[in-house]
């Protein structure tokens, strides 16, 4: 909190908007307080008040018992509700111009709890009463430990940093020394850091040795000053100021409790610990962020005027500080110390300057391939713990800002060649997914080849994993597109800090070979692993992302599957997998309908060639015949076996196997559905669910089970029609049926 | 690597650079390393970074004592100064060197301070594509050759990151550069006696082998010679002449000792000239060659960029 206060004159305008309040609340204290005082006798309290602010000099103390009487009695009212403003005014006043000797100076000190505020011009005072009277040391020394208890208390702090040059006369002072630096520590702004001050400092420091506390305020000197002086803090010797506020602490709490405020929470360690974990055991310590430090040797030009303003981003604290600065931030001597810290990336963000984005770049490409690629001293394979710290701070600075930084993908496309696919997985797979826009000439040299190698070679997670990313990735490009590209404006920026720009053909072309690419490892991947479900779950989220391209994402383009994951998907043997196919194929129809209505209206809208909607076609007609119609062997079917052939397999009425009564995956929803809608059957007969009546129950039934992607599917594609007059499924009309049917929209068929 | 080798030509270094910068050059083992580009690093302010770097010096190397800048430091001198004439083309930014010097504890008044430490930052004939690139608040001196306690070394590193924020990295020499660096050694054997040429293999055997190979400088030329001339013929290229040097001198290694070569790994050339280990420490004997030599290094600094 201390270290905030010297940075900004705004940033304690809470504190004195509070003393405003308080200070009316206050007034009309006070107005109650003499209207008491019309009502009854003189206030005691008052009238001790009275005596301290007007008991004459030289007043003696022993045997004083009217000083006695006064001071239990504003001790009694310090001690349980705190004193006003006025009351430590008068107060402190008292004790340090010394009326009545420095006997009763530590007495008065001792009580000087604060119900709310203290007033500045009583410290500023009493500072003044420290030259002008002999106090005793001890004396002094309790008066400023008082002023640091109190600091945050204090209404407003701009005469005290007036008299700046004042207070810091005392640090020639041995016994004061120690508090007078933690006030100025205070206190201190960049406008008080002069080279006298300085060598003021260094002469006391060859005076009094290696001193915590002069090193402590000269650290805060170099933060603002760092040309004027240097030093190193060893690390034993990061703890900061010594708490001095014991005399007052708990009486403090007891009184703002009682009184309800919480004024301030005591003052808050005030020297910020800059490096907890400075036990690197390592040489080369490439993975360790450098220190938020400021700037030491300012351009020529800037190093007047202007750069007397700027506020290191080290002393920005909070948003709302940020945002006040924004204009005179001064960014720190090593880019690579804002990867740690939010507040910076925001700023980093806003700025878009590209300097300092190439700083962050070289450091953060130097620190990837140190540690990756050239392994100098046995890389992320002998230091894991680090590396993946490194990469998780990287990754979330990427989902901070939303987008990867230059170097890391430029490290990642040298590093997929070498990679095992094991080490850090996760990570430099979420590396990857931020990768962005790949022009379609290079992608394949960058990003499919390495992958391809990786994907065969290696286990059913890393496929899985892989694939997910590559959604990631595919997500990550449809929504930069859908949140950049313009319409009329074909020219994209690749991102946002680079000048590299990609067409929307380009991109268009990318896209399509990221799907195709996906699609050719999802054929072979389901082969090599045996059509496992999870793999498939995996690639149907992947089509679930493809098959919204055009409306969710507005980006003209549809790829359907290729047939190596919609057979494995349509003949999976669990119903979850052949549900999301059918809600696959109902968003592909959507999005094909309306890309065709927009064709219509906009002339020169994009073309969506004959051949995707022969595809969808061929697909949706399967779908329909197998499931609905119960003819899986209808003329035109792309997977076609001799008839002869599955009839040597022994299966009754092979051509019905897959409809949505024997379907692997429903077959048990059938027998449940069976042993519900006939409970006295002995013998169990599921071609009976094909009656009209049945029939359409049976699909009630399955929509209740959750099927939501069968049900768009079903109702969207099969006319209400044909929904109740299916009575004669089995025979072979229906095909015809449904071909004529308006739900295979024609239009399609382009 | 992408490196046109062309026939190293010896310059006339001695017309362009002071011969007392090139002493400084030559002679010492230098300890190698790639710094990435600096930010706003200005050839007209190497006094205000002397005075910085030798108040940290001062400041790290008593830790808990605040150090002015710019104030008298009795135990550190830091000189940054510009070796004029080392950058070949005009993309190059000139050389800088670094001097830290320091008088030894129980030295009397008169005696000169010694330079305990000192490192220069060069690019020499850099890839011009890649250094204007650049924006102009960076300053490219990706070859960074250090001398020294290792404490200072680190020490310098560490104010050049925080001051230019920039990284160092090791820079080894690999095998491809210390056969080049054979060859062209050998190769200047006509004009200068070079003595032997010597070579250290390890073998990746257990326990681990390590061949030193001495070749009389005559039969190196010899050898030299004829690749060269076989190769004229068939008009092929540098590098390749280089492949082929080295190939003569492990065929007759084989011949002799049925070890081949090949499956080491080479650590160390040296002969009269200099000598070049893989771990990045090179020394060089003659300023004749040092261009070409340094062009190389630069290079291989400039292939470690992020």
């Amino acid at each position: 909190m201390a270290t905030l206060l010297n940075l900004s004159d705004s940033d304690h305008s809470g504190l004195s908007d509070q003393s405003v309040s308080t200070r009316s609340s206050n007034r009309s204290l006070r107005i109650a307080e003499q209207e008491r005082r019309k009502n009854e006798a003189e206030d005691p309290f008052v009238l001790a008040l009275k005596y301290f602010s007007e008991v004459e000099a030289g007043t003696p103390v022993t045997g004083n018992d009217e000083l006695e009487n006064n001071l239990v009695r504003v001790e009694k009212v310090a001690f349980s509700r705190g004193l006003s403003p006025e009351a430590i005014s008068i107060m402190l006043d008292f004790a340090m111009s010394l009326r009545m000797g420095s006997s009763p100076c530590a007495r008065v000190l001792k009580c000087l709890l604060p119900a709310s505020v203290v007033p500045q011009e009583a410290v500023v005072r009493a500072i003044v009463w420290l030259t002008v009277r002999k106090l005793p040391t001890s004396t002094q020394v309790l008066f400023i430990k008082w002023v640091l208890t109190v600091f945050d208390m204090i209404d407003a702090k701009d005469k005290l940093r007036a008299i700046y040059g004042f207070i810091f006369s005392f640090v020639t002072d041995e016994n004061l020394c120690p508090f007078i630096c933690h006030l100025l520590y205070l206190l201190t702004r960049k406008e008080n850091v002069r080279v006298f001050r300085v060598r003021k400092l260094l002469e006391q420091q060859s005076k009094l040795g290696r001193q915590p506390y002069l090193l402590y305020l000269l650290s805060l000197y170099k933060v603002f000053c760092p040309e004027l002086v240097t030093l190193s803090i060893p690390s034993r010797m990061k703890s900061g100021f010594k708490n001095h506020i014991s005399p007052w602490k708990s009486a403090l709490i007891g009184v703002q409790r009682r009184n309800g405020v919480q004024v301030a929470s005591g003052i808050s360690l005030a020297f910020a610990v800059r490096d907890k974990t400075a036990s690197r055991k390592r040489k080369h310590a490439h993975l360790e962020l450098p220190p938020l430090s400021p700037v030491t040797i300012k351009e020529p030009q800037a190093a007047q005027g202007s750069s007397r303003k700027l506020v290191p981003m080290q002393q920005v604290q909070s948003f709302a500080q940020l945002l006040q600065n924004m204009h005179r931030i001064e960014l720190p001597a090593q880019m690579g110390s804002l990867l740690g810290s939010s507040l910076a990336l925001q700023y980093l963000d806003c700025v878009q300057d590209e300097s300092a984005l190439l700083r962050l770049n070289f450091w953060l490409g130097y620190a990837l391939h140190e540690e990756f690629l050239f392994c100098s001293d046995g890389g992320a394979n002998k230091n894991p713990e680090e590396a993946l710290q490194f990469l998780n701070r990287l990754l979330s600075a990427q989902h901070f800002l939303q987008e990867g930084f230059n170097s890391s993908d430029a490290f990642l496309f040298k590093f997929l060649n070498v990679w095992d696919g094991s080490l850090l997985r996760p990570q430099i797979l979420g590396l990857l997914s931020n990768i962005p826009v790949i022009p379609s000439s290079q992608i394949k040299a960058l990003l499919f080849d390495p992958l391809m190698q990786l994907f065969f070679t290696s286990s059913l997670f890393f496929k899985c994993g892989l694939i997910e990313c590559l959604n990631h990735m595919l997500l990550k490009w449809l929504t930069w597109h859908s949140a950049y590209a313009l319409e009329d404006d074909l020219d994209i920026s690749l991102n946002s800090h680079t000048s590299i720009n990609i067409t929307l053909s380009g991109f268009k072309d990318s896209v399509m070979e990221l799907v195709h690419f996906v699609g050719r490892l999802a054929s072979l991947g389901l082969q090599l692993e045996g059509c496992h479900s999870l793999l498939l779950s995996f690639i149907l989220d992947f089509y679930e992302t493809v098959c919204d391209t055009f409306l969710k994402f507005g980006l003209p383009l549809v790829v359907m599957p290729p047939p190596g994951v919609f057979y494995p998907a349509f003949f999976a043997a669990d119903p979850i997998s052949v549900d999301r196919l059918a809600f696959i194929m109902h968003r592909y129809k959507v999005n094909l309908t309306s890309a065709k209505r927009q064709e219509k209206v906009t002339e020169q809208a994009f073309h969506i060639s004959r051949q995707t909607f022969r595809e969808f076609n061929r697909y949706q007609v399967f779908l329909v015949n197998c499931l609905w119609n119960s003819n899986m062997c209808y003329p035109e079917a792309e997977v076609r076996l001799s008839d002869e052939l599955l009839a040597q397999s022994g299966v009754p009425q092979f051509s019905t196997r897959f409809d949505l009564i024997h379907h692997p995956a429903f077959v048990s929803y059938a027998l449940d559905f069976h042993h519900k809608c006939w409970p006295g059957r002995k013998d169990t007969d599921l071609n009976s669910i094909k009656q009209t009546k049945p029939w359409s129950w049976y699909l009630e039934y399955l929509f209740t089970q959750g099927f939501d992607g069968l049900k768009d599917f079903l109702q969207n594609n099969i006319s209400r029609r044909v929904m109740m007059a299916g009575d004669r499924r089995e025979d072979g009309t229906q095909s015809q049926e449904l071909e004529s049917a308006p739900q295979i929209k024609q239009p399609l068929l382009s | 690597m992408n490196i046109c080798r062309k026939a190293p030509r010896s310059q006339n270094i001695t017309e362009k650079v002071k011969p007392e910068h090139l002493a400084l050059l030559v002679k010492t083992e230098w300890q190698l390393s790639y710094v990435t580009p600096l930010y706003q690093f200005r050839h007209t302010q190497l006094k205000t970074y002397a005075r910085q770097l030798s108040a940290f010096i001062a400041a790290e190397k008593q830790q808990g004592l605040a150090v002015e800048v710019g104030g008298l430091q009795n135990t550190f001198k830091v000189s940054f100064s510009v070796l004029q004439g080392l950058a070949e083309t005009n993309d190059d930014p000139e050389t800088v060197l670094i001097q830290v010097q320091s008088k030894p504890m129980f030295a009397r008044q008169e005696d000169p301070p010694k330079t305990v430490w000192s490192g220069w930052l060069s690019c020499i004939n850099g890839n011009p594509e890649y250094l204007q690139s650049l924006p102009k608040d960076f300053t490219c001196l990706p070859l960074f050759c250090s001398k020294g306690a290792e404490g200072l070394s680190s020490l310098v590193k560490s104010w050049l990151q925080r001051t230019f924020d920039c990284c160092f990295g090791p820079l080894d020499i690999n095998q491809t550069t210390l056969q080049w660096l054979a060859a062209l050694w050998t190769n200047c054997h006509m004009e200068t006696n070079i003595q032997k040429l010597k070579m250290i293999w390890t073998l990746p055997v257990v326990p681990p082998l390590q061949v030193t190979y001495t070749v009389d400088s005559d039969d190196a030329l010899e050898l030299w010679r004829s690749t060269r001339e076989s190769s004229a013929e068939k008009s092929r290229g540098a590098e390749d002449e280089v492949t082929r040097f080295m190939q003569g001198l492990m065929s007759h290694f084989y011949r002799h000792f049925r070890v081949d070569l090949s499956a080491g790994e080479l650590n160390q050339v040296s002969s009269a000239l200099g000598s070049a280990k893989l771990n990045g420490k090179i020394k060089i004997s003659s300023s004749r060659y040092l261009i070409s030599i340094f062009s190389l290094l630069t290079e291989c600094a400039l292939l470690k960029m992020p």
